[in-house]
C-alpha cells in the first residue's frame, strides 16, 4: 500500500515538474492553502474540544468546591464567637478528599478562593485564606513562579497578593523590572500590596518604564490599599534616572500634598526635558507653592508652549494675586488662543475682589473673541 | 422567620449569601438580575430585599426605585451591596430610598447585624402604627 502511494506520488511530482513555471507556483499556492486551512480547522477544533472538556469537569467540580467552602468557610461554626482564627481546624476528611489532589482541581479550588476574597472580608476573608495555606494552594502557586512562561508568572504573583502571601524580595523585585510589561506591572502592583515596610523600594532599581495605564492602575492601588507606607516622594524626584518614576511620584506628591517636596520639585524647572518641567510645574500648582511664583513667572518666556500653559495654570492654583498683572498682559497680548483661555482662567480662579474687578474691567476694554472666552470661563459648570 | 430576596448577578456571591442569611434562619429567595427579581417581588412578599448594583437587564437602583414607588412594597427593607463605591452613587441609593448600604467586599457579621437592625426598626415602627391607631 506505502509503494502504491509513493509511486502515485512519484508520478504527480513527475507531472507537476513538466507543468509550466506559473502552474507550479499557482499549485504550490492551492497546496499551501489548503493546507494551512486544514491546520487551523484543526487547532480550532482541537481547542473547542478542551474547552469542552474544561466545562465540562467544570460542571462537576464546581458544586463540589463550593461546598466545600461553604460548609468549612461560610457555616463555619466557629465563626463569630471570636475565637482566633489560628485555633480554628477545618474537617480534615473534606479537606482530604482524592479529587482535590489533581492540579486542574486544584487550580480551580485557587480561583474560587479568590473570587470568594473579593465579595467577603473580615473574619470569613481571613478563612478563606486560611484554608488556601492549609490545603496547601500556597505551594502551587509558589511553584508556577518558577515556571519560564510568564503568563504562569503573573497568575502565580496575581494569586498570592490575593491572597495576601508575603513574596519574598528575591523573588518579586527583579520581576518588578521584567521586560514583559504585564509581567511589571503584576509584580509592581503585588509588591506595593504586600511590602508593608517598603512599598515603593522598587522604585530605586527599576530601569524599565512605568506605562500611563500602569500610572493609572498602580495610583488606584496606591490610594485604596489600607494602611500603605507613604514615603516621601522627592527622593526619586532628585536621584531616579527613570522619567516615568520621575513623573509619577510627582502625580504622588500632588495626591499626597507633600509639601517638604517643594524644593526638590523646583529643582526640576531647570531639567532640559521640558515634559519633565510642564509635569513638575503643574505639581508645584497643586502644591500651592506660593514660593515658587515668582521663578515661574520669570522662567516663562523662555519655556515652550506646554509649560507655557502649565505656568499659567499653577498661577490660578496658587492663586496668592501677585501676579494678576502678569496674566491680564498674557490674556491681552498673546496671540495664541490656549495661552489667553488659561490666563483668563486663572484670573477668574483667584476669586478675590481684585480679580474680579480686573475680570469686570477687561470684559469692557477688551475685543469680542476675548469677551468670548471670558464669558466661556466664568461659566461654573465647565470644569477644566 | 422573615423572608429575604437576595438579587445577585454573581453566582458565588449569590450562594454565599444564601447560605449565610440561611444560617441564621432567614427564607432566602434568591434572582440573577432585576428581571427575575421583580417577577419574584409580584409573586410573594418580603420583608428584607439585599441587592447588588450592577446587574443585568435591570440594575440595583431601579430595583430600589420600583420598590419604593409601589404602594404595596413601600415598607420592604433594602440593603444595597456593590463594590462601586463612589458617593453619587450611594446618595442616589439612599435618595431613591435604600435603607442601607454595603461595600464589597462585605463582612459576613456586618451583614447579618444590619439585616437584623432593618428588621427590628421595622417591627418597631409598625407597633407604633398600630398604637396610633
Amino acid at each position: 500500500m506505502w509503494k502504491d502511494l509513493a509511486d502515485l506520488l512519484f508520478q504527480a511530482y513527475e507531472q507537476y515538474s513538466l507543468l509550466p513555471l506559473f502552474i507550479e507556483i499557482a499549485l504550490a499556492f492551492i497546496f499551501l492553502a489548503i493546507l494551512s486551512t486544514l491546520i487551523a480547522y484543526g487547532a480550532i477544533l482541537h481547542k473547542r474540544y478542551r474547552a469542552y472538556v474544561y466545562e465540562k469537569r467544570m460542571a462537576f467540580i464546581s458544586p463540589k468546591i463550593e461546598d466545600m467552602i461553604t460548609e468549612q468557610v461560610l457555616l463555619n461554626p466557629n465563626l463569630g464567637y471570636d475565637i482566633p482564627l489560628e485555633s480554628i481546624e477545618f474537617d480534615p476528611n473534606a479537606l482530604g478528599d482524592k479529587i482535590y489532589r489533581k492540579p486542574f482541581v486544584r487550580q480551580m479550588l485557587i480561583d474560587t478562593l479568590i473570587q470568594y476574597r473579593k465579595n467577603f472580608r473580615g473574619e470569613v476573608g481571613e478563612l478563606l485564606r486560611k484554608l488556601y495555606i492549609d490545603m496547601g494552594l500556597d505551594k502551587d502557586s509558589f511553584a508556577k513562579m518558577k515556571t519560564l512562561r510568564w503568563e504562569r508568572k503573573i497568575k502565580a504573583v496575581v494569586e498570592l497578593t490575593q491572597m495576601d502571601i508575603p513574596i519574598s524580595d528575591v523573588t518579586i523585585l527583579p520581576l518588578t523590572n521584567s521586560g514583559i510589561p504585564a509581567l511589571r506591572a503584576a509584580a509592581r502592583n503585588a509588591y506595593i500590596q504586600l511590602s508593608k515596610n517598603e512599598p515603593f523600594k522598587f522604585f530605586d532599581i527599576a530601569t524599565e518604564p512605568l506605562l500611563p495605564w500602569d500610572q493609572l492602575e498602580m495610583f488606584k492601588i496606591i490610594t485604596t490599599t489600607k494602611d500603605i507606607a507613604i514615603p516621601n516622594f522627592s527622593r526619586w524626584v532628585s536621584y531616579s534616572t527613570n522619567k516615568s518614576i520621575v513623573s509619577f511620584c510627582l502625580k504622588l506628591i500632588a495626591h499626597y500634598d507633600q509639601q517638604s517636596t517643594i524644593p526638590a520639585v523646583m529643582e526640576l524647572l531647570s531639567n532640559k526635558d521640558h515634559y519633565f518641567r510642564a509635569d513638575a510645574i503643574n505639581c508645584l500648582g497643586k502644591l500651592s507653592a506660593e514660593v515658587a511664583e515668582d521663578k515661574l513667572v520669570k522662567i516663562y518666556n523662555n519655556q515652550p508652549l506646554n509649560c507655557q500653559i502649565e505656568i499659567l495654570k499653577a498661577l490660578g492654583r496658587i492663586a496668592s494675586g501677585k501676579h494678576l498683572e502678569f496674566l491680564k498682559s498674557e490674556f491681552l497680548y498673546s496671540s495664541n488662543f490656549d495661552i489667553r483661555m488659561n490666563a483668563a482662567r486663572s484670573i477668574i480662579r483667584h476669586n478675590t475682589q481684585n480679580s474680579r474687578l480686573m475680570v469686570e474691567e477687561l470684559m469692557e476694554m477688551t475685543h469680542e473673541e476675548n469677551q468670548l472666552i471670558i464669558k466661556h470661563c466664568l461659566n461654573p459648570l465647565i470644569k477644566y | 422567620m422573615p423572608n429575604i430576596l437576595v438579587i445577585e448577578d454573581d453566582d458565588i456571591m449569590l450562594k454565599a449569601i444564601r447560605n449565610i442569611l440561611g444560617k441564621d434562619g432567614y427564607v432566602v429567595i434568591t434572582a440573577k438580575d432585576g428581571k427575575e427579581a421583580f417577577e419574584k417581588l409580584e409573586n410573594a412578599d418580603y420583608e428584607v430585599v439585599v441587592t447588588d448594583l450592577m446587574m443585568p437587564y435591570a440594575n440595583g437602583l431601579e430595583v430600589v426605585s420600583r420598590l419604593r414607588s409601589d404602594e404595596t412594597k413601600r415598607n420592604v427593607g433594602i440593603i444595597v451591596i456593590s463594590s462601586v463605591g463612589n458617593e453619587e452613587t450611594i446618595t442616589e441609593a439612599f435618595r431613591l430610598g435604600a435603607d442601607d448600604y454595603l461595600k464589597k467586599p462585605i463582612m459576613a457579621g456586618e451583614l447579618l447585624i444590619r439585616i437584623r437592625k432593618l428588621l427590628s426598626n421595622k417591627n418597631s415602627t409598625s407597633q407604633l402604627v398600630t398604637k396610633k391607631k
